[in-house]
């Protein structure tokens, strides 16, 4: 189909065009989708090059099993369930050491900062920002791209029972923040 | 600015056939037609241009260089494009894989480049939407061009197109056209075909086969201007005409001498010329 | 979060100035709201996109390489390479398809009597050779024409394709010479015979026609194995040591010969 006819569709028709085999709609969908997911990848692994590689990955394989979409409405959601997946293919393929994410070493605010940050009680992204960036992390990785334990060691570079570990202290830490 | 081509007194025999017999031509920038009828010598000829025969006798420069010279071939190779009038294709390919697959035989070694080469090329015939079907499941017209595309791989200086238009309808041969001119600018580029109304609207430059000889070589007009006062249009067939043919208006045409009665001079045209010179057995092909 | 993000909180976010939960809060919401994808969209560099573009096309168009190209791109042949290998005829599935059913018929019949012992010794030693020729064979290559007129020396094309399928029909006949009865070494008295043919036919086709030098060596030498077998009163006569000896001559020989004047094989000047 043409481009301007393709720029139109919701995601879903062109899903099922890309289904049908039309290159255009594929492009319209990585127009769409490919900067976000881009983004979201970056802030899961400091490694431009793997980023770059799991976008790729995930427009084939969008290519690929087209067919297979159930439906529902949340095409984003899907293709990120895809996405993050690929990216842990991606690091797989790839020697490498554990890092955390690519957020700053974090340094546990003092109380006053606290105080200042306006902080209270029962705040949970408050709560989420003051785990370590080890922990946080985790938490991202399991609850936030709801990646399974074995998902999550193999996106960070971690065991997985320090997954599960980690996982643990960051639920006792919040459990006791929003208490 | 070199000849293209320049080739004098080319003789070739096939088994007992003398498919070329003195054959001459010389080919500068533009699209020349080659006309004739079947078994005229043209493939044979156009063989011999693409560096795929070796002639008998007779001398052939291409792009300066001499085909006979082993070191000299690959030289004129690489700046050659050439499409047989029956390509043979690799059944199981995909377009996309057989241009591929001549792109590498063109010395593109580089994968990436190489593709990008295919893609464009697939693209200016009109391809690009096609490119992973199996050619065993394109048609026809879709087939010739596949076999242009490769052609064009490269950007050759030289272009040998053999019948290209053969099994293509009006619309196809239209854009046929279109590509084709467009090509045409620093380019040599040589057709041969049936067609006199390609010829017509495409070629600066005609070139008449007849029993492997060369019977004309000039512009299109000058073709037309062999007929001059030799065709006319009457209500009947003339008794005993060589050349005569029902037109779609009604009356008939004819060519050559001894018109029928109460005829009208009209203007020649191209295919006028041409009939005038290859004689009544190419009838066939004008009808 | 309000329903839309406000741009100055993406274009900070897309800058990677945002962390922690207020990132995570963004993300959830992108995830959904196809506006702000595209507010997304037009902060990210469009050079890059259209890179990954080109790259994710070019993954699409590559096609998809047949078993043997696989193989041969292990075996450290550059790929481009082994996209022209992976053509040839005598390594399709098909053609090796054919190669083991005839060894097979030839295994059973060398079962039965020494008769058939000949007739496999026979086939294993003609197989390579009928590999080759078919990489010479302009009906089974129907690319020919093209091939000829372009500039990669079709010499080179041939004998690569001859050192691909050499040692693949002859891995085959190899295979299959080991489920032979009991006979030692004669099961390998067709090795040398092999290499020496198709080396001596390769030579010959230097100087005559493709089809005759095939055609000639072939006729030519089971001639000699029927004389030979009637002559000496024993079967495998051809295949006695002194054979053996004479097919090593013959094969470095004819391997001078063919590096010397392996030009001659261009097709160009034979078709």
């Amino acid at each position: 189909m043409s481009a301007s006819l393709a720029a139109g569709l919701s995601d879903e028709k062109l899903l099922a065009a890309v289904a049908g085999g039309d290159r255009q709609a594929l492009r319209v969908l990585y127009e769409r989708h490919a900067p976000w997911l881009t983004l979201r990848l970056a802030r899961r692994c400091a490694d431009a090059d793997a980023v770059s590689d799991a976008v790729q990955d995930t427009f084939v394989v969008v290519w690929k099993s087209a067919a297979r979409y159930q439906g529902g409405g949340a095409v984003g959601a899907w293709m990120w369930g895809i996405a993050i997946r690929r990216l842990i293919d991606a690091l797989r393929r790839r020697p490498r050491r554990e890092f955390h994410s690519s957020e700053r070493i974090d340094v546990e605010p003092s109380a006053e900062e606290q105080v200042l940050l306006g902080v209270e009680h029962g705040d949970l992204a408050g709560a989420l920002d003051r785990l370590s960036s080890e922990l946080r992390a985790v938490v991202q990785a399991t609850i936030l791209d709801g990646l399974t334990s074995r998902e999550a060691s193999r996106l960070l570079g971690i065991p997985t029972g320090t997954v599960k570990t980690r996982a643990m202290r960051a639920r006792i830490q919040l459990r006791k923040e929003m208490a | 600015m070199t000849l293209a081509v320049k080739a004098a007194g080319v003789h070739k025999r096939l088994g007992s056939t003398h498919a070329l017999a003195g054959v001459s031509l010389d080919l500068g920038d533009g699209i020349t037609g080659l006309l004739g009828p079947n078994g005229a010598g043209k493939t044979t000829l156009m063989r011999v241009l693409a560096t795929v025969l070796a002639p008998d006798s007779g001398s052939v420069r291409l792009l300066g260089h001499d085909p006979a010279d082993r070191e000299a071939r690959p030289v004129i190779r690489r700046r050659l494009g050439y499409m047989p009038q029956e390509p043979g294709f690799h059944q199981r390919f995909t377009a996309f894989e057989f241009v591929d697959y001549v792109a590498i035989l063109k010395e593109m070694t580089a994968r990436r480049e190489r593709h990008d080469e295919v893609r464009r090329v697939l693209d200016l015939v009109g391809l690009g939407d096609v490119a992973q079907q199996r050619i065993k499941a394109l048609s026809g017209g879709m087939r010739r061009r596949v076999a242009l595309a490769q052609a064009l791989l490269g950007d050759p200086r030289l272009v040998i197109l053999d019948e290209p238009t053969a099994g293509l309808d009006p619309e196809q041969r239209l854009r046929f056209r279109e590509l084709i001119s467009r090509l045409a600018q620093d380019r040599s580029v040589l057709i041969s075909t049936h067609q006199t109304e390609d010829v017509a609207a495409l070629c600066h430059h005609v070139v008449v086969l007849r029993d492997g000889e060369t019977v004309f070589a000039g512009a299109p007009r000058e073709l037309a201007e062999v007929a001059r006062d030799r065709v006319w249009l009457a209500d009947e067939r003339s008794a005993g005409a060589e050349l005569s043919w029902l037109t779609g208006d009604g009356r008939h045409r004819h060519v050559g001498n001894a018109p029928p009665a109460h005829a009208e001079l009209v203007e020649p045209t191209l295919e006028d010329g041409y009939l005038l010179l290859v004689g009544r057995g190419s009838l066939a092909v004008a009808a | 979060m309000s329903p839309h993000v406000q741009s100055e909180l993406l274009a900070a976010y897309a800058g990677g100035e945002i962390e922690g939960a207020r990132a995570y809060s963004i993300e959830a919401h992108v995830v959904e709201c196809a506006d702000c994808q595209a507010a997304v969209a037009r902060l990210v560099e469009p050079a890059r996109m259209q890179r990954g573009w080109a790259d994710i096309e070019d993954r699409l168009d590559t096609p998809r390489p047949a078993a043997i190209e696989a193989a041969l791109g292990r075996l450290g042949v550059p790929g481009h390479l082994a996209r022209l290998l992976a053509a040839t005829p005598s390594l399709s599935v098909s053609w090796l398809g054919a190669v083991t059913v005839a060894l097979a018929f030839a295994v059973i019949a060398a079962h039965e009597s020494e008769r058939g012992l000949l007739l496999f010794l026979c086939v294993a030693a003609l197989l390579p050779l009928a590999g080759v020729a078919a990489a010479f064979g302009r009906g089974l290559d129907p690319v020919f024409e093209i091939a000829v007129a372009a500039p990669f020396s079709s010499v080179r094309l041939l004998l690569l394709r001859t050192a691909a399928v050499l040692p693949t029909t002859i891995a085959l006949a190899g295979i299959a010479a080991l489920t032979l009865p009991g006979v030692g070494w004669t099961a390998a008295a067709w090795l040398l015979p092999s290499l020496g043919l198709t080396v001596m036919s390769l030579a010959l086709a230097t100087y005559v026609a493709p089809s005759r030098a095939f055609g000639g060596v072939t006729a030519g030498w089971l001639a000699i194995v029927v004389f030979s077998a009637i002559d000496a009163g024993d079967r495998l006569a051809a295949f006695d040591s002194g054979a053996q000896v004479a097919f090593v001559v013959l094969a470095l020989g004819g391997g001078i010969v063919l590096a010397l004047r392996q030009d001659h094989l261009d097709l160009g000047r034979t078709l």
